[in-house]
């Protein structure tokens, strides 16, 4: 909506901002009370990278990844994403964007019961316009890629949670997106899967040049991104890039703050 | 493409089964009440389905056989003389009354009078030859098997019409009427026991074959512009037997009670199967709306609850026409009057198909709550 010249960023030349909010607001009326969810954000994330927004349940997370992914609308600002103005697309044609550009893990795995993993992750594919053969042969790509190739014919009640919600990633990630988004993809699953979760959403941004974002609640993730952005009651406190990876348990060792 | 549709059907087969069988019952009571109504008024135009007349020549406007009011005998030389016409038959309609020997007050009856040469016309398909032969003799009479009781007599017995003494010769099978009795007789006798001094000269129906019964609708058109020998109207034997079944289904209000529970039917069906596929689509909705946030658009998830539908209704017909199937088999081998035609079979199933339709059409609208944005939290 304001047509202000986008604010340049202190980004070395070779990241590539793939994702932009710009002077993003929200509020939420319940009743007679309005409450802001996002006062005025304003943020960039590049490709290549794992960005992720941490902070209390309730500050406004979930919010900013749906403006950012085009799943809602801001009531102030806009979100540029891969060059593209969101809110100037219709819902078709934001339909359009997600399936050709973007990849959805939530914190529930949303698969659907009938099918094995195969097909979970073969059913968006075929609506891209892949041929069979073209769809089954990224499929098992994705699925070898999070370590399932030997398990894609069982079904989600066969699965454990954490192969379930690796089945959801490669769901996601078969349609080579640009842009992927996490929601909470950890809050499900025990501390071991959780931590294997994370890695392969870091690996995925690395070795596909994939704009990951990912949204916890959980600081247990923060050694694992390439970028924290530290979230509270709807603005960002803070911005840095953790130095060095942990290794082992690799959990960081802050307890989560409820 | 992956065959969420049919895949979860299968999967989940306990879900869908209500609707299955909902489908199912609607597509048998469909095709059993069209079958007995068809059955039961199909006898009102047996008179003309047993015969193998092309063309009917009657009064008027007669809305059915059994309402035949008498014409002019000329109007035989009128169809003898179109040169498509190769033979003419009379048939007499009389209404009559009927005294059995043992005392069953009266019953009335109808009496047809009919030519019974081996090659006449009327009811060629329904009597066999060896039994028409015997109306030749003077007084015999022939009715069906089922009404022997009613009239209270058995074959060789004697009775009384209209006062003239007859005797029963024989019995057919199939030719009961609707409102009363069928008796057959010679048109010799049948002229005997018609006491109405108005209808000498007179016969109720003239029957005609034709050289090329394809053309008999032509045919009819052009004998029924003239109006010498009084007044007469010509319809085809196909044109005809439905006006007497419609007549009856709608003069008797059962066709107005067809439609009623037809309606009924359909809507209890299209209610417990649109509940059905609904329950089914909010069972899945967090996937719907994850592949709609993957961007499968709305009009392919829509696709999908419609496919659902689809084969919802096609398990539903194959039940019913199966079930329908053995039920008809066995209500013909008790005599039940049961007949179905192609048609109506065909109508019968695509009523049961279109509450598939309309049911899929309703549980579609509940894929609005397939909200992508309801995912995150
Ligand atoms: N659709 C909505 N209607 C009203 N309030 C909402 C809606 N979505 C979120 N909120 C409110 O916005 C705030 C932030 O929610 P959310 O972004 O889900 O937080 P987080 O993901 O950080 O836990 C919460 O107080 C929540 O109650
Ligand atoms: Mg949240």
């Amino acid at each position: 909506m304001s047509s202000q010249p986008l604010p340049m960023t202190a980004l070395d030349a070779t990241t590539q901002v793939s994702l932009q909010a710009i002077s993003v607001s929200k509020s939420f009326v319940s009743g007679h009370v309005q409450s802001t969810v996002l006062h005025d954000l304003t943020l960039n994330m590049c490709a290549s990278e794992l960005t992720l927004i941490s902070g209390p349940s309730g500050c406004g997370k979930s919010t900013l990844l749906a403006i950012l992914s085009g799943l809602q609308g801001a009531d102030q600002g806009k979100v540029i994403a891969l060059g593209q103005d969101l809110s100037l697309l219709n819902l078709r044609a934001l339909e359009r964007f997600r399936l050709l550009h973007t990849g959805f893990v939530f914190q529930g795995f949303n698969l659907f019961p009938a099918l094995n993993a195969l097909e979970q992750v073969e059913l968006p594919l075929s609506y891209l316009g892949l041929s069979k053969t073209e769809a089954r042969r990224r499929a098992t790509e994705s699925l070898e890629e999070v370590g399932l190739g030997p398990r894609m014919r069982l079904r989600p009640s066969e699965l454990s949670g954490g192969e379930k919600q690796r089945v959801a990633i490669a769901r996601a990630l078969a349609k080579r997106p640009e842009l992927l988004f996490a929601d909470e993809p950890t809050s499900a699953l025990d501390a071991a899967n959780g931590q294997i979760i994370i890695d392969i959403l870091h690996r995925i941004a690395r070795t596909h040049g994939t704009t990951v974002l990912c949204v916890s609640h959980d600081p247990r993730l923060v050694g694992h991104a390439d970028r924290v952005l530290s979230m509270e009651d709807g603005r960002i406190l803070s911005d840095h890039r953790p130095t060095s990876l942990p290794t082992g348990s690799g959990y960081g060792t802050e307890e989560p703050s409820a | 493409m992956v065959a969420l549709a049919r895949k979860t059907l299968v999967y989940e087969w306990r879900r869908f089964l209500p609707a299955v069988l909902a489908v199912g019952f609607a597509g048998l009571l469909q095709l059993l009440q069209a079958a007995l109504v068809l059955g039961i008024f199909g006898s009102a135009s047996v008179y003309i389905t047993g015969s193998s007349a092309d063309l009917w020549t009657g009064y008027p406007g007669t809305q059915s056989v059994n309402l035949g009011r008498p014409i002019s005998s000329g109007v035989e030389m009128r169809l003898r003389m179109d040169p498509e016409v190769t033979r003419v038959e009379p048939f007499q309609w009389v209404d009559a009354d009927w005294r059995g020997p043992s005392d069953t007050g009266g019953v009335s009856v109808f009496v047809s009078g009919i030519d019974p040469q081996p090659d006449g016309m009327m009811f060629s398909l329904a009597l066999p030859a060896a039994l028409r032969a015997r109306l030749n003799e003077p007084d015999a009479v022939i009715v069906d098997v089922a009404d022997l009781n009613s009239l209270g007599v058995a074959v060789g017995d004697t009775a009384a019409i209209n006062g003239h003494r007859v005797r029963v010769v024989g019995v057919s099978r199939g030719l009961r009427a609707l409102g009363g009795v069928n008796v057959v007789a010679s048109l010799a006798t049948a002229r005997r026991l018609d006491t109405d001094p108005a209808n000498v000269d007179r016969t109720t129906y003239f029957v005609a074959k034709v050289r090329n019964p394809d053309l008999a609708g032509a045919i009819a058109e052009r004998l029924r512009g003239a109006s010498d020998f009084g007044s007469y109207d010509v319809w085809t034997a196909k044109d005809f037997a439905r006006r007497s079944k419609m007549y009856w289904m709608f003069d008797t209000g059962a066709g107005a009670g067809v439609l009623f529970l037809a309606g009924i039917v359909f809507l209890v069906g299209a209610v417990i199967t649109s509940q059905t596929l609904v329950a089914a689509v909010i069972g899945s909705i967090r996937e719907y709306a994850t592949l709609n946030a993957l961007g499968v658009g709305v009009g392919a998830l829509r696709k999908v609850v419609m496919e659902q539908a689809f084969w919802v209704g096609a398990l539903g017909l194959i039940c019913s026409a199966v079930i329908g199937g053995l039920l008809l088999i066995l209500g013909h081998s008790y005599s039940v009057p049961v007949a179905l035609s192609p048609a109506t079979t065909i109508a019968c199933l695509s009523l049961v198909m279109a509450l598939a339709v309309v049911s899929g059409l309703a549980a579609m609208r509940s894929l609005r709550r397939a909200d992508p944005a309801s995912l995150l939290r």
